[in-house]
């Protein structure tokens, strides 16, 4: 096998690869939104409360302090 | 977070690079617009003697606006904004503080030196890296402080989700790197030969090998330049100008990904009909055409973001600004793969359509975002307001005007001489001599260095209009949240 | 898997560069196995040459000047048969450029002379009438860096292998003894020309940049 067909193989597999991560990505960014887990449209936030002493938008783990809260 | 209460953010680095920002636009564009003046009346070439030739000046004028004016936006606007999305500020570490300036210095000492060089004709001679070996290792330091910034920002930040900014500026620090390394990798011949002069080298590559690792860098420099780092900017200036949050950030995410995947194969699509393999320049072109996707992408989000504020373009002029900016953007992003189908390319290629096409994309993009984001920090990082909303509203229609002459005539320039060079007559002979396809090209000429005293007008404006703001701008009690204050 | 990349920078840049490096990894590295070879024929640029070339790098003649001819009916009709990869095996960098302000010149030197470049160089129009390419007078009276054009050699012979004979060699000394050769090659240049200045400067040992350009264009073929 001389380098021309290995980088034929290579690239095709690697883009494979990488589409598929893609649209895995885009499927665990809706499901976790789904289940309530994450909520990423309120990420966009950080840009508009950006104060210095305004309160994170997203803290270490967004899970259990939502979860904390939901709690109270 | 009463601890923070009297915690401020420290603009000291981004004031520094919004001057060189202003100051290198202008030389570079002053540049340009000479040069492009010069094609069209060739006795500008000697009003600097030897240094004054279109030639000598053309490497000028593309390396002071991308290394000076587009890369101290891009420092001034990440010192800025990598702050506030961070929720941390320069000023709590003294460290990294002590970094950003010593970066700024260098960054000095590197523009300072690159701008003698070039006009000295020392040149490495590829494209946008026209930089002798001792200048790319200033470089690499520069480049690397602002690694340290970055990470070291991040490290010690408040708010744990990177903002989508973020994560362009990274992809840029990133992507910079690596191609930068890899394509100026040379030999300083003095060294080795013992004799010569000390400025000299080789390129590690030889012929087509060369040639693809320059334009692997060439098409990169524009991604991770041109792109990556201005659209940072537009998912926080636009954002926060507007008080709207970005239309739908996991689009955003997902076109991040996109574009890293996606842009670094079309590199070759400035090598079509040329020596390198076949296969390479079919990637090339295809992989262009699928670009569309991530770029609109962003540019669509971007213009979904001001859904139901569209009242805001009339109202607010910096929002003029960036809507025109995304839809330059989108603009180029559609004729770029255009250009690069092959029979396209075969028409396109070597004329001034290629140039047009850039300045759609920096004059229209680029240098929009910039100055967009300069007019919406000057009033925050100078605690005043905006001294002119006529100046910028008169700014915004010239530098329009100016673009859309620009790209019109070089449209026309560039299939006009794409086709002469082909035409041939009824019995298969070539029809014009090369000079024929030179000076029809007169009035195309003409009205592009008129484009560009335009352009160049309205960078005028802008440079007073912030110099005004600094100085004698009506003073703020309060940071604006939203809408920039202007009189 | 994909939380860990939202949330860790580190992890998150790594995921990028991966993502970023991959297509120059299959498309660009393995290029270089397989080195460019030169066509059959092919000898390295002369020292005069070489510092001709950095006349051309030095007022950047790539800005309005390619060198790649396409494979087009058309472009082989005006500048003759198109490129090949093995004829740039020397070429460090390459000069191909991306814009053409002026005509092509990778075979320039098969239909023009060092007469013609003479008097083009000296005043374009006056063999090009409407041509805007500007005057480069200054390169009549500016010297060539002949030595520093020598150390490229040594550094391409000692680096790359590139063939050159046993005289080039690192070293002062070994310079001083090659000089002499640079000087009769630019004089062959000089016997063809007209302008008195540049004739005695050769005569001198001094070699003008017009001399050693004229040189590097008439070897493009």
């Amino acid at each position: 096998m001389d380098i021309r067909e290995l980088q034929g193989y290579a690239s095709f597999f690697m883009t494979i690869f990488l589409v598929v991560m893609l649209y895995g990505y885009i499927i665990y960014l809706y499901r976790s939104e789904k289940k309530g887990e994450k909520d990423y449209e309120k990420l966009g936030n950080i840009a508009i409360d950006d104060e210095i002493d305004s309160t994170p938008v997203n803290t270490s783990d967004s899970v259990s302090s939502e979860k904390k809260e939901q709690n109270k | 977070m009463q601890s923070n209460a009297a915690l401020e953010y420290d603009y000291s680095v981004a004031k520094l690079f919004t001057i060189t920002a202003i100051l290198f636009g202008f030389v570079g564009m002053l540049i340009g617009t000479l040069i492009a003046a010069q094609l069209a009346f060739p006795e500008l070439n000697y009003l600097l003697g030897e240094y004054g030739t279109f030639s000598r000046l053309r490497p000028l004028h593309t390396n002071v606006v991308i290394y000076g004016f587009t890369v101290s936006g891009v420092f001034a606007t990440f010192y800025y904004l990598a702050q506030r999305v961070l929720k941390v500020s320069m000023a709590e570490s003294k460290f990294i503080m002590f970094i950003g300036k010593l970066q700024f210095v260098l960054y000095m000492i590197l523009a300072v030196s690159m701008v003698v060089t070039l006009l000295l004709g020392i040149t490495a001679n590829k494209e946008y890296a026209q930089m002798e070996w001792p200048l790319d290792l200033l470089t690499v330091v520069v480049w690397v402080l602002w690694g340290v910034a970055m990470f070291g920002l991040i490290g010690m930040r408040r708010e744990k989700a990177l903002y989508i900014s973020m994560w362009y500026f990274i992809a840029c620090f990133l992507g910079v790197a690596m191609l930068y390394l890899f394509n100026n990798m040379e030999v300083p011949t003095a060294l080795v030969a013992g004799v010569g002069s000390m400025m000299h080298s080789v390129s590690m590559y030889a012929g087509t090998n060369d040639a693809l690792v320059q334009w692997w860098w060439g098409h990169n420099a524009v991604a991770f330049v041109f792109t990556v780092p201005i659209i940072a900017m537009i998912y926080y200036f636009l954002p926060k100008e507007s008080g709207q949050a970005v239309y739908s950030y996991k689009l955003s995410l997902l076109s991040f990904w996109g574009l890293m995947f996606v842009y670094l194969w079309a590199g070759s699509h400035h090598l079509l009909w040329s020596t390198v393999p076949d296969w390479m320049q079919t990637m090339g072109s295809v992989f262009s055409v699928v670009l569309i996707l991530p770029s609109w992408g962003s540019a669509i989000n971007m213009l979904l973001t001001m859904k139901g504020e569209w009242n805001q373009l009339t109202e607010n002029p910096l929002i003029k600004f960036m809507v025109l900016a995304s839809t330059f953007y989108m603009l180029s992003t559609l004729e770029g793969p255009i250009q690069a189908i092959k029979s396209v390319n075969a028409i396109a290629h070597f004329t001034d359509w290629i140039p047009g096409h850039v300045h759609d994309g920096v004059l229209g993009w680029v240098a929009f975002m910039i100055m967009a984001g300069i007019m919406h920090m000057a009033p925050r990082m100078y605690k005043r307001e905006l001294y002119s909303k006529k100046l910028v509203e008169a700014q915004f229609w010239l530098q329009t005007t100016a673009v859309v002459l620009y790209f019109t005539s070089m449209w026309i320039a560039g299939i006009t001489q794409g086709m002469m060079w082909r035409a041939v007559d009824e019995y298969g002979n070539l029809m014009y001599s090369f000079i024929d396809t030179v000076t029809v090209l007169h009035p195309y000429y003409a009205i592009r260095a008129l484009s560009g005293v335009l352009y160049l007008t309205g960078f005028l404006m802008f440079a007073y209009n912030i110099y005004k703001t600094a100085t004698a701008g009506r003073k703020l009690e309060n940071e604006p949240q939203f809408r920039t204050p202007m009189a | 898997m994909f939380h860990w990349l939202e949330k860790n920078p580190f992890l998150f840049s790594v995921g990028v560069f991966i993502v970023i490096a991959f297509a120059g990894l299959i498309e660009i590295l393995p290029n270089f196995a397989e080195a460019a070879r030169p066509v059959v024929g092919l000898k390295p640029y002369t020292v005069l040459e070489l510092a001709g070339k950095e006349v051309y790098k030095k007022d950047n003649c790539i800005a309005c000047h390619s060198q790649l001819i396409r494979p087009f009916k058309a472009e082989t009709d005006r500048y003759g048969q198109y490129s090949l990869s093995g004829e740039y095996a020397y070429d460090r960098p390459f000069l191909w450029g991306s814009k053409r302000t002026g005509p092509d010149l990778h075979r320039v030197g098969n239909y023009r002379t060092t007469d013609w470049h003479e008097n083009h160089m000296w005043d374009p129009t006056s063999v090009v009438p409407g041509s805007i390419m500007p005057a480069y007078k200054h390169m009549f009276t500016n010297k060539a860096d002949i030595e520093t054009a020598y150390a490229e050699a040594v550094t391409v012979k000692t680096v790359f292998n590139t063939p050159y004979g046993d005289d080039i060699k690192p070293g002062r000394e070994a310079w001083e003894a090659y000089k002499p050769k640079v000087i009769e090659e630019a004089k062959k240049i000089a016997a063809d020309m007209k302008n008195q200045d540049v004739k005695d400067a050769v005569n001198r040992g001094e070699v003008p940049e017009i001399v050693a350009l004229i040189a590097y264009l008439n070897r493009l073929k």
